[in-house]
């Protein structure tokens, strides 16, 4: 009798504790997402919680490239894209070729070599973005997209190359072995067998790479000036400072850049957590 | 082949090395010789070496003090918000329900959005007019007056941290989640033998085991709370008296194209968080034993 009346309470205190969790995670996006859905003509301060007329006048507006805010915000959402892509294919095997000695070769100064990749993860970006501007203005590659991506590249190589290795290094030793002793060179150890079964953390640093590249802001803010690179997140944020534009364009532009980083992370929860935790937790 | 074997992992590190070098390490070498020089591109017939002089007259300034007082209230607040709230939802996430997965899920989204506009759909939540915190308490009453959430300097300061807090939030969460559930179940068990309170178990059991994963959640959490940028830029614009050290750094070297005393003020914030970061690091990393 005790028990069952304390199994309710703590079931009531769940839920509670459920709604409260969802309300601060969601809740955010959710009331950007009911303002985006709003007509102009609705929003004002006395306007009901709960748009009244929903429309999808303004991800129409900002999804067709025939007006001017739906040009430059196809264009952002294409550099994004191209960036984020760009990032992984330059990135990841620049990580997978640093991580591999460091996990796995004797060679002198791989503690240098670690240490001076970890220490890095601690500066900021002002500390290197003012000379790089300078640098990227003297061989104009200010705009220029591929510029741009290595500078991204460089951001996150430490904490990719510290997922891969200390994954690789989970790895039995006896794999490897048996290759070396048919003849088969190290660099092709790596190619024929470890990348094959390191595949989750591969995927786990490929996606993180692609989200850290989508939400760049500052470093584009400043390299990438014009629309011709300009990614989603800092054509989102011109919205918001320049005033002429309607709030639920704004609060549409937001929602559209958050779309696809938060279906990311849902569908391949598995791999990121386990990316995130052995992160942040390893070394 | 021997020859081949020992320079082989000095070919494979060389991509990472060459970026790294030109674009990471020689930028930092760079950005201590502007700091060290007059180099305000608008005027560049000034220009020349002038010692340890940016960085006495940015210690001198006392808007660079009120950016430092800024971030560190940022930074005291995230960590804060960070490791409270990211414990409760370890903890909710922990229970063995149906929608335990679903939950999860949600719970790392916000982690992986762009912080600029995590920025923006915030600034809605809490818009003097159309946000919805001040429309419910109109509905309810007890509001008489719009509260204007975003001018209020330490009101917006508060909420640029919780902003930024809602993002490191997840990763504490699944950090504090994995070590929750490598705890073996005996350790309780044997607890609860001696007779057992829930309050007593969490204080005597489980806190102690979460220490290691505290001082990781500390760490990364005030990397990111330090480079708070986006959050700021969205909510309270590049204005005075919110400015933090990086807005700070910012308007300096990219608004005033004053490159040496942005440069030295990087530095300045750098010698500060390092020696922070020193300090406790040493206070926090202990090891545990599992039994």
């Amino acid at each position: 009798m005790r028990n069952s009346k304390k199994g309710t309470l703590s079931i009531t205190l769940y839920i509670l504790f459920v709604i409260l969790f969802l309300l601060f995670t969601l809740g955010p996006i959710a009331w950007s997402f009911s303002l985006s859905i709003t007509p102009a003509s609705d929003l004002s301060p006395e306007s009901p919680i709960l748009p009244e007329n929903p429309t999808g006048e303004n991800f129409k507006e900002l999804l067709s490239s025939k007006n001017q805010q739906g040009g430059i915000f196809l264009k952002g959402l294409r550099n994004s894209l191209i960036a984020g892509l760009l990032s992984i294919l330059i990135g990841i095997p620049i990580a997978i070729l640093t991580a591999y000695p460091l996990a796995r070769m004797k060679f002198k100064g791989r503690q240098l070599v670690k240490n001076l990749l970890l220490i890095t993860m601690v500066i900021p970006v002002f500390a290197t973005i003012i000379p790089l501007f300078r640098i990227f203005t003297l061989f104009n590659l200010i705009d220029n997209m591929v510029g741009l991506v290595i500078i991204y590249v460089t951001s996150f190589l430490p904490l990719s190359v510290w997922l891969i290795t200390s994954y690789f290094e989970t790895l039995p030793r006896e794999l490897e072995e048996a290759a070396i002793v048919d003849g088969c060179g190290r660099f092709m150890v790596l190619l024929k067998i470890i990348i094959p079964v390191s595949y989750p953390v591969i995927f786990a640093a490929t996606l993180i790479v692609f989200l850290t590249t989508w939400n760049q802001y500052l470093i584009p803010l400043i390299l990438a000036p014009s629309y011709a690179t300009k990614p989603i997140a800092v054509v989102v944020s011109e919205f918001v400072t320049k005033t002429s534009i309607n709030y639920g364009l704004m609060n549409a532009g937001g929602i559209l850049a958050v779309i696809p980083p938060a279906i990311l992370a849902v569908v391949f929860r598995k791999f990121l957590v386990k990316g995130m935790v052995s992160g942040a937790t390893k070394g | 082949m021997r020859f081949k074997d020992r320079s082989l992992p000095y070919f494979m590190l060389l991509p990472m090395i060459a970026i790294m070098l030109g674009l990471v390490y020689y930028p930092i070498a760079m950005t201590f010789t502007y700091s060290t020089r007059n180099m305000i591109l608008t005027k560049p017939k000034e220009a020349g070496f002038i010692g340890f002089k940016n960085y006495f007259k940015l210690l001198q300034d006392p808007d660079v003090g009120k950016a430092f007082f800024n971030s560190l209230y940022i930074l005291v607040l995230v960590i804060v918000l960070t490791i409270i709230i990211g414990l409760l939802f370890a903890l909710l996430l922990k229970r063995d329900t149906k929608i335990k997965g679903a939950l999860t899920a949600i719970a790392i989204i916000p982690w992986a959005l762009p912080p600029i506009v995590n920025g923006v759909m915030w600034r809605w939540v809490f818009h003097p007019s159309y946000g919805i915190i001040n429309k419910i308490l109109a509905l309810q009453g007890s509001m008489d007056e719009p509260i204007m959430w975003l001018t209020e300097k330490w009101l917006v300061l508060s909420i640029v941290a919780l902003v930024a807090a809602w993002r490191s939030i997840p990763l504490a969460c699944v950090t504090f989640l994995a070590t929750l559930q490598s705890i073996p179940d005996h350790l309780y068990e044997s607890a609860c033998i001696d007779g057992c309170n829930k309050f007593a178990e969490f204080r005597r059991i489980t806190l102690p085991l979460l220490r290691p994963a505290m001082g990781i959640i500390l760490t990364t959490t005030s990397i990111s709370a330090i480079n708070v940028f986006d959050e700021i830029v969205t909510l309270s614009g590049f204005g005075n008296a919110t400015k933090t050290v990086m807005v700070e750094t910012y308007m300096r070297s990219f608004k005033f194209l004053n490159f040496g005393e942005g440069s030295a003020l990087i530095y300045l914030a750098m010698i500060a968080t390092s020696i922070f970061g020193i300090f406790y690091a040493r206070s926090v990393y202990k090891e545990v034993e599992y039994l």
